[in-house]
């Protein structure tokens, strides 16, 4: 059995192919302003990347804030779905799954079979997700990597108390003014990221183990952050940024 | 037409329905706000009651009036009055309950121009048992200002008329209701909305007409969707049938609601006991509370139970109206109850406009959840 999972998220679309509850193949791309030919060209990298032909592929589910755009696709499933299908692949043993994308995020609580108990998702705001460190990485003219590395060497706490994205980018460029290190800054704005999605977590139970996926859980600063403020270890696995589509392709196959 | 596709006919042309009656029957309508509005007392006076609802839309010239922490159905409501789209109405009420309609009541009042204006004073514990001679007391003011600005009086006789006739409405939609505990539903949620948002802005008369031809249709009535999971909606004020009907299109009947709007606003009747307007104000003391007028929550939670239970519901959507507190206070307590229930809840908040796509993932992911239960 050759099953396809496509993420068709905000920022960017990924695509797994799992064969025999193995993934063999994953890729990514932006994806811009036509999802539907973003969706095939990574769906088709993928393939290559497998070494099978379209024909093989028994069956394609879609998910992500995109997923009802792909016309080619067998079935769609939410993003709370596939995430705790796809964690729970990875991780047997976690009960609550935080997944941090561009632009948004959320906390489910699920069995060990991947099954949902409930979640919590934020609402109409920007400032807990990956947009938001990008934006700020723009207000302090730095890239997003060197974003992350400054952040770890902060020695001091400042506040960022906004809610929201555009409030937030107002507070740090006073902070500018107030001439507070920019390292301080980086790490001010992942704190401030990691306290506003702690506090949607916690909506639902939280129970060990933790996991965060998702793009953003890429950032490290991010993860310390999180673990400060959940005050729990948190797994985060290898290309967490997947985790959607192979919860997605998963479920194709069950 | 068939019955429904005359409530939805009345919703969509609220307005130009009011003012039509109002030259057919050369009358006067008479706006209200809140559900403890007596409105078998306006009917009696012979004006048409019709209930001030929002459109849905943004709206940018409530901020000089209300607070931006005031419900968004509140904005709303007055938002309606400001823009001009009541300018039909001969008066409004509104029976005291919240603080937030009844902000939209005080600046409807001075700001703008409706005739006649009339507040019925409500004790804030209306289950106390001095509270019937008290709003027996304050009706009777109500009924002397109506007398004076119609300038008919209004009798024992039309006070029972107006009884009967709301009460006849209330038992024949509670009829309707009792369709839906089928396993498969002949009617929708967003229709039984309909029914009910109709019958707060129609002639009785004619909407008591429409009800009975309506219950000749749904026993053979089949619909072509799939019911999906039953669910129940619970919250304050709740009229936003595009939503509603956004919900049902991905995989669930809405088969049973609590709301101000639905089942809150009319499943009590008036029992006649004593004289009519003792009656009346037993209804609106005994009637299924609201949280805004008691901290109470017992009397509420076990009629919403024993309802999703009699109405076999597999989740409940509890939403909420932002910044409406009374109801807030209660979720935590209700969502609690069903968990020991069995009975899954999806919390959503809503505005004036709603997130339409986040709200379905919620919807739908909500549901995934509940199907995944069922296996």
């Amino acid at each position: 059995m050759i099953t396809a999972g496509i993420d068709v998220g905000a920022k960017m679309i990924k695509v797994v192919i799992v064969k025999d509850n193995k993934i063999v193949a994953r890729s990514i791309n932006p994806t811009g302003f036509e999802p539907v030919e973003t969706a095939e060209k990574t769906l088709g990298e993928a393939i290559k990347q497998a070494g099978i032909t379209r024909k093989d592929v028994n069956k394609i589910f879609t998910t992500g804030a995109g997923r009802k755009a792909i016309p080619f696709a067998d079935n769609n499933v939410t993003e709370v779905t596939a995430d705790a299908k796809g964690t729970s692949y990875l991780f047997p043993s976690v009960r609550t799954i935080v997944d941090i994308g561009a632009e948004e995020a959320r906390g489910i609580s699920s069995d060990a079979s991947g099954k949902v108990l409930d979640f919590s998702k934020n609402d109409k705001c920007a400032a807990g997700a990956g947009a938001f460190v990008e934006s700020m990485s723009r207000a302090l003219e730095v890239t997003v990597p060197l974003l992350i590395e400054i952040s770890h060497k902060s020695t001091k706490e400042a506040p960022i108390n906004a809610t929201c994205a555009v409030f937030a980018e107002s507070e740090v460029v006073s902070l500018i003014h107030s001439k507070i290190e920019k390292a301080d800054i980086a790490h001010a704005v992942h704190d401030a990221i990691a306290s506003r999605v702690s506090s949607m977590v916690r909506r639902i139970p939280i129970e060990k183990d933790v996991a965060l996926i998702g793009g953003v859980a890429n950032n490290t600063a991010i993860v310390e952050a999180m673990k400060k403020h959940l005050g729990v270890e948190i797994k985060v696995p290898e290309k967490p940024e997947y985790v959607s589509a192979l919860g997605a392709a998963l479920l194709a196959a069950a | 037409m068939g019955a429904i596709e005359k409530f939805q006919e009345v919703l969509a042309t609220r307005h130009q329905y009011a003012q039509d009656w109002k030259k057919k029957h050369n009358g006067k309508v008479i706006g209200w706000l809140c559900s403890y509005s007596p409105v078998e007392i306006m009917y009696a006076s012979g004006m048409l009651p019709v209930r001030i609802l929002g459109s849905h839309e943004v709206q940018d010239v409530t901020d000089r009036y209300l607070f931006p922490t005031v419900c968004p159905f509140s904005r709303d409501a007055l938002a309606q009055g400001l823009k001009g789209r009541y300018n039909y109405l001969d008066g409004i009420t509104m029976a005291r309950t919240c603080s937030h309609v009844q902000g939209t009541y005080d600046n409807w009042k001075n700001y703008v121009p409706t005739p006649f204006k009339y507040y019925i004073w409500q004790p804030n514990h209306v289950q106390s048992p001095r509270a019937i001679p008290l709003m027996v007391r304050e009706y009777k003011g109500f009924i002397a200002a109506l007398e004076k600005f119609t300038g008919k009086k209004i009798t024992d006789e039309a006070l029972n008329k107006a009884i009967e006739l709301y009460n006849k409405n209330r038992r024949l939609m509670k009829q309707v209701y009792e369709f839906r505990k089928q396993e498969v539903p002949p009617i929708t949620g967003a229709e039984c909305m309909e029914m009910v948002v109709a019958s707060q802005l129609m002639d009785l008369a004619e909407h008591n007409k429409l009800l009975e031809e309506l219950l000749k249709e749904l026993p053979n009535r089949k619909l072509d969707r799939n019911h999906g999971l039953r669910l129940m909606m619970i919250g304050s004020e709740m009229d936003d049938i595009v939503f509603v009907r956004m919900m049902e299109e991905l995989g669930c009947t809405v088969v049973i609601d609590e709301h101000c709007t639905g089942s809150r606003y009319f499943w009590d009747e008036v029992k006649l006991e004593k004289d009519p307007l003792t009656d009346i104000a037993a209804r609106y003391v005994n009637r299924w509370v609201c949280p805004a007028v008691s901290a109470e929550f017992k009397p509420r939670f076990d009629r919403v139970l024993e309802h999703a239970k009699n109405w076999k519901v597999q989740g409940a959507l509890v939403y909420q109206q932002k910044f409406c507190d009374p109801h807030e206070f209660d979720i935590p307590h209700l969502i609690k109850m069903f968990k020991e229930n069995n009975i899954p809840t999806l919390v959503l908040e809503f505005d004036v406009t709603i997130p339409f796509g986040q709200f379905r993932t919620r919807i739908e992911a909500f549901l995934e959840m509940l199907e995944l239960e069922l296996v």
